[in-house]
């Protein structure tokens, strides 16, 4: 349990790069106009499909992880191949977290990548409408977007042993970026009604989002996030190093 | 079908199956769904209501599709096992559930359009999905009412969701092909910043008139044709006339709709209106061109419309071969990976895109091509055939001297000139200005008849005057007369002027050859290709180009009938010729030809009947464009091999049982990214990437090969010994398990009110004594069915219970006790009810448990449901002879 909690944890740290992305779309999905409740209910929703697309990739790559090192239902604890997979899980995950350090940039794949740009200014388009299935919608689309916390994460999950781990896994760290989200999204803020132009790019910006999006706060925010990736990384990494007879606590 | 239209997202030919749509109130016809998704989807801004709800359409089919798939991998992966074995009958029911809405959501466009095409009496691709998706949905449905089985829910979510990825991917394929067009097909509808009052507002280009100023941005296309007012800058021509070098542009200097505008902004008067420019036309018949279908296409369209049903009959074959040979359910996997793999999508892709491409590439250079068949006949030529002059000449002839017989060289110039004015052939208007250059006015002639490739004929104050070519003269019956008349002017062109019924001067003009005609025509031979002179000027001249531009067979002194004869000649005993020519005077001649070749832009409406329109000044072209008909034939043919390859090794792989319906599908989506890639030669998706995610698709789907294909067996307790029990028969006889030893015994657990669960493996073992009974096997094999409610099975009912089955099974139960004793050497206690009181109703985990001991008395394994004959009988005899 108190893994998942750690995954949680490192799910709020790394929300401060998904500000930078994501916070985009939830700023210009703005407030609903009828009011506080449908707002909430709008975000919430959003925040629902993005965080079941992780899910889905987090079962995914569960599954992956076990086919790879044996058959689901057969693994023996001691398996070679689950070592060697946690130790690959591992390195990558250390490998991207150096990246939010500014290490290894040169490697990284593009953030804005390819479905990016085919996607984003279609995206655009559900911000204007109302209703559940549009912000669900625009949830499960922006969680395909390709982002390195993303993967990390995904990794981690990838070695974590099967589907369930695996959607449970990217479960902890999505629901670690709720309040970020949310937050960007005008939660916070709805005492503030009518301050957002729907589909209009913030320029002017409440202040606590604004110090939120500010480069000093979001420079910390992505060391931090860089820092729990690594140390997820590490003992991802000694788990497959580490005979198994020593057991690493609470992992 | 409409042969003219062009799908309003790829501008490819509308095939019989096109979509008609509203959208932001104007009806667009598209050519798949997968254009009417992409197209939605990138002009959002246009159409809000549309892109949204298909968005929203996609973002929701994909939330149902994760769930769905999330929930088919746990079963996969076995976390409900053992204790949580309950849970397997509720999530196949969430997962029927879920399956709906998606199946309607994703499935309905599908649905829709084998509908659509079922009434007009087709089958398409899209009646091979819906058939195949419904097959897989109804099934798992069945088998969720059932109670039992595996359920296919995630197989049918799976094709769905690629097959709607692939429609998207070909048709953002076909777009991108036609980007480098977009902005010609664009043409009527681009948008002008036009002056009024001082200030600027945006119209469409159709609204400008003659003398409305428009802006000109830097760096952006030009609408209007016009003139300079204010500023300057440099503009590239290259699309309108090939010619890559930038024209500095000052004020007054023309202005030519569709070339972009340099760094300067600029001020334009327009000289005519908006949709009347050069520009407009050419892209209308760019447009047409798109819409043509080409020979190939048409020939694809025959293959497609045989091959749908063709597969459509593999598959009712395969499900019917395989269902007699392997459980049903796997034949039906067979039957719907057979309707999923085939795919003449690529087929149809093959021709068009490479046709684009070409279309487009060449256009860039201002060489219009009028259509896909063109480019065909072009990379099929054996030869060329050429007019003289405007095409291998400069088409500028300059007056070299005249000639006259009786009569003054005013007076043949005079009349000359005045019948010159009627006719647009170069020679005419050479005449024309020399005799305007002389400074005299120039009669007017009336009743001008003009005589293309003959000559001229007129009435000049009352005279009949006429002036042509010495076959001309010969045509009308006058005389050229003797002496200096017959004088041979060097092999100049020579025009003859008479009246009164007597040729009485010549004019002789000499016309320089192009520079580049020599450089042409010897690339073309290096080619292959014949060369072929036509021309209706003198002899001498004639042969003089030919023997300099080394072209071996000419003809002189010909009318355009003569000319169109050899050409006809020649296609008979040779094959297909190209005439080129300049368009104007020689229409029916290019008809004639296979291909006709205009040189000298398309700015006049003879020309636009050409199969193809250079630039003027564009010959050098010629081998260029040759090159690019043979390099789109070659890729055609290797997109079409391609596919058609692909098809029989995945046809004949699924007809074979060895593929996956999903991997079927993921095999689908990935051969049109493919051919996609292929045609565009596109470096950002890797093949290696394709590769992979199709591999990955492999690693997923396989579960359902080992559930279905191999008979499960736990071999998790593995030789442990069995003791000794006394177990009552279903004939009242005791049955000690040590009469066990030396044969291989199936222990089946359960009792008399077990249904489904016994029923299963025993009808299963049934079936397997029957394939082995005549062999050595039977006579060491034996079933035991042991119950374990002693109190309510009597032997009696042990004998009815097994009697539909075989008689050689043996039913036998015992005292609570020794069966419980049992139970724990047979690993099975924990499956067991406390106490016998509870046997009716505590948990019957342990009915249907299966295991097989060995001739040593030891367990061998656990055979897990679904039983199937072959398989049991398989994994059986497998493990006999490991011994």
């Amino acid at each position: 349990m108190t893994q998942y909690l750690l995954l949680f944890l490192a799910g709020v740290a790394g929300s401060f790069h998904c500000v930078g992305m994501c916070g985009g779309f939830a700023c210009a999905m703005g407030s609903d106009p009828r009011g506080p409740v449908a707002t909430l209910r709008r975000h919430l929703v959003y925040n629902l499909g993005r965080v079941m697309t992780y899910c889905f990739l987090g079962a995914l790559v569960g599954y992956l992880g076990v086919l790879l090192v044996g058959h689901g239902g057969e693994s023996t604890p001691a398996s070679l191949a689950q070592r060697a997979l946690a130790v690959v899980s591992g390195l990558l995950m250390v490998f991207i977290g150096l990246q939010f350090f500014g290490f290894f940039r040169r490697f990284s794949p593009g953030l804005t990548g390819v479905g990016g740009e085919l996607l984003v200014p279609a995206l655009r388009e559900l911000l204007k409408t109302s209703g559940i299935a549009a912000p669900l919608a625009f949830g499960v689309l922006n969680g395909f977007l390709p982002c390195p916390l993303v993967y990390a994460f995904a990794a981690q999950a990838a070695a974590s042993g099967g589907p369930a781990s695996g959607f449970l896994t990217m479960a902890a760290f999505g629901l670690g970026t709720f309040p970020a989200m949310l937050m960007m999204g005008g939660i916070g803020i709805w005492w503030r009604p009518g301050f957002r132009q729907p589909g209009a790019v913030p320029v002017s910006l409440h202040p606590a989002r604004g110090a939120v999006l500010r480069s000093g706060w979001r420079v910390q925010g992505m060391r931090v996030a860089g820092g729990f990736i690594v140390v997820l990384g590490l003992i991802t990494l000694a788990r497959g190093v580490l005979p198994m007879t020593a057991h690493v606590h609470g992992i | 079908m409409n042969t003219a239209a062009t799908c309003s997202h790829c501008w490819l030919p509308i095939g019989r199956l096109g979509q008609a749509r509203e959208v932001n109130g104007k009806t667009h016809r598209f050519c798949c769904y997968g254009c009417c998704l992409a197209y939605q989807v990138h002009h959002g801004e246009h159409e809000e209501p549309e892109a949204a709800s298909l968005l929203i359409r996609l973002g929701v089919g994909g939330f149902l599709a994760m769930n769905i798939m999330v929930f088919s991998l746990l079963l996969y992966s076995g976390t409900f096992s053992a204790a949580d074995e309950w849970l397997a009958g509720p999530i196949h029911w969430l997962l029927w559930i879920l399956a709906t809405p998606l199946l309607l959501i994703l499935g309905g466009p599908f649905m829709g359009g084998a509908w659509r095409a079922a009434q007009q009496g087709q089958v398409t691709t899209d009646t091979l999905v819906s058939i195949g998706v419904l097959a897989a949905y109804g099934y798992s449905a069945y088998q969720v009412v059932l109670g039992s089985g595996t359920v296919y829910f995630d197989t049918a979510t799976m094709i769905l969701v690629l097959f709607t990825l692939g429609r998207y991917l070909e048709a953002q394929g076909r777009v991108r092909a036609a980007r480098s067009l977009v902005p010609m097909l664009a043409a009527e509808r681009a948008e002008v910043r036009t002056v009024i009052d001082g200030k600027d507002t945006t119209q469409a280009v159709s609204a400008v008139q003659p003398g409305a100023v428009v802006r000109v941005l830097p760096g952006e296309r030009i609408a209007v044709d016009g003139i300079v007012v204010e500023g300057r800058s440099h503009c590239d021509e290259a699309i309108l006339t090939g010619q890559f070098e930038v024209q500095p542009k000052a004020p007054g200097a023309r202005i030519h709709a569709g070339s972009i505008n340099g760094a300067g902004q600029l001020l334009v008067r327009a000289t005519s209106a908006g949709t009347n420019t050069q520009w407009v036309r050419i892209s209308r018949l760019v447009r047409e061109a798109l819409a043509r279908k080409s020979l190939t296409g048409d020939m694809v369209d025959g293959v497609a419309a045989v091959f749908i049903p063709f597969v459509l009959l593999l598959a009712a074959g395969s499900l019917w071969f395989w269902s007699g040979r392997v459980a049903f359910d796997q034949a039906l996997l067979t039957a719907l990976a057979v309707l999923v793999v085939a795919c003449p999508c690529s087929l149809g892709l093959a021709a068009p895109l490479a046709i684009t491409l070409g279309i487009g590439q060449a256009a860039q250079r201002g060489i219009l091509i009028r259509g896909g068949g063109v480019l065909e006949k072009l990379a099929r030529l054996k030869a060329l055939a050429f007019d003289k002059t405007g095409t291998l000449t400069q088409g500028k002839p300059e007056l070299a001297t005249i000639v006259v017989n009786d009569a003054t060289e005013r007076e043949v110039l005079w009349r000359a000139a005045a019948l010159a004015l009627a006719s647009e052939h170069p020679l005419a208007r050479a005449i024309a200005r020399e005799r305007a250059a002389w400074g005299s006015a120039i009669p007017v002639a009336g009743e001008v008849q003009a005589h293309p490739g003959a000559g001229i004929t007129g009435n000049i104050d009352g005279e009949y005057c006429a002036m042509g070519s010495r076959a001309f003269m010969a045509s009308l019956g006058w005389t050229i007369g003797q002496g200096s008349m017959k004088a041979d002017a060097e092999g100049n062109t020579v025009v003859y002027v008479g009246w009164r019924g007597r040729a009485r001067g010549l004019i002789a003009l000499s016309d320089p050859m192009l520079p580049e005609a020599a450089a042409v025509i010897s690339a073309l031979r290096a080619r292959g290709l014949e060369t072929l002179l036509l021309s209706g000027d003198r002899e001498e001249a004639v042969a003089r180009v030919a023997a300099a531009l080394n072209i071996a067979k000419w003809r002189s002194e010909l009318m355009p009938e003569g000319k169109v004869q050899a050409l006809q000649q020649w296609t008979q005993r040779r094959g297909a010729i190209a005439m080129v020519g300049d368009g104007l005077n020689d229409g029916p001649v290019l008809a004639a030809a296979s291909v006709g070749i205009a040189v000298g832009g398309a700015t006049d409406l003879a020309r636009e009947s050409a199969d193809v329109t250079l630039p003027l000044g564009a010959l050098k072209s010629l081998p260029w464009l040759l090159g690019l008909a043979a390099r789109v034939r070659r890729s055609i043919l290797k997109n079409l091999a391609w596919a058609l390859g692909y098809n029989a090794i995945a046809l004949s792989l699924a007809v074979a049982g060895m593929l996956q319906p999903v991997i079927a599908a993921g095999l689908m989506a990935g051969s049109s990214l493919l051919v996609v890639m292929r045609s565009l030669r596109a470096n950002r998706y890797p093949l290696v990437a394709v590769v992979f995610c199709v591999l990955g698709l492999e690693m997923i789907t396989p579960v359902h090969a080992d559930h279905a294909r191999l008979q499960q067996v736990n071999r998790a307790f593995e030789a442990w010994p069995v003791g000794d029990y006394a177990l009552t028969d279903q004939y009242g006889k005791t049955f000690t398990t040590r009469r066990v030893q030396g044969r291989w015994t199936f222990i089946l657990l359960g009792d008399t009110h077990c249904a489904e669960r016994c029923k299963a493996p025993l009808s299963a073992l049934a079936g397997m004594y029957q394939r082995i009974g005549g062999t050595k096997a039977i006579t060491t094999t034996q079933v035991l069915f042991v119950s374990f409610d002693p109190q309510g099975d009597t032997p009696a009912l042990l004998q009815k219970y097994l009697a539909p089955f075989d008689s050689r099974f043996i039913g036998a139960t015992a005292p609570w006790q020794t069966l419980k004793r049992l139970a724990d050497d047979l690993s099975m206690s924990a499956r067991l009810p406390e106490s016998p009181e509870m046997v009716s109703a505590g948990s019957k985990s342990y009915h249907g448990s299966l295991l097989l001991m060995g001739p040593d008395g030891t367990v061998r394994g656990e055979f897990l449901p679904p039983f199937d004959v072959l398989l049991l009988t398989a994994e059986y005899l497998k493990t006999r002879a490991r011994k």
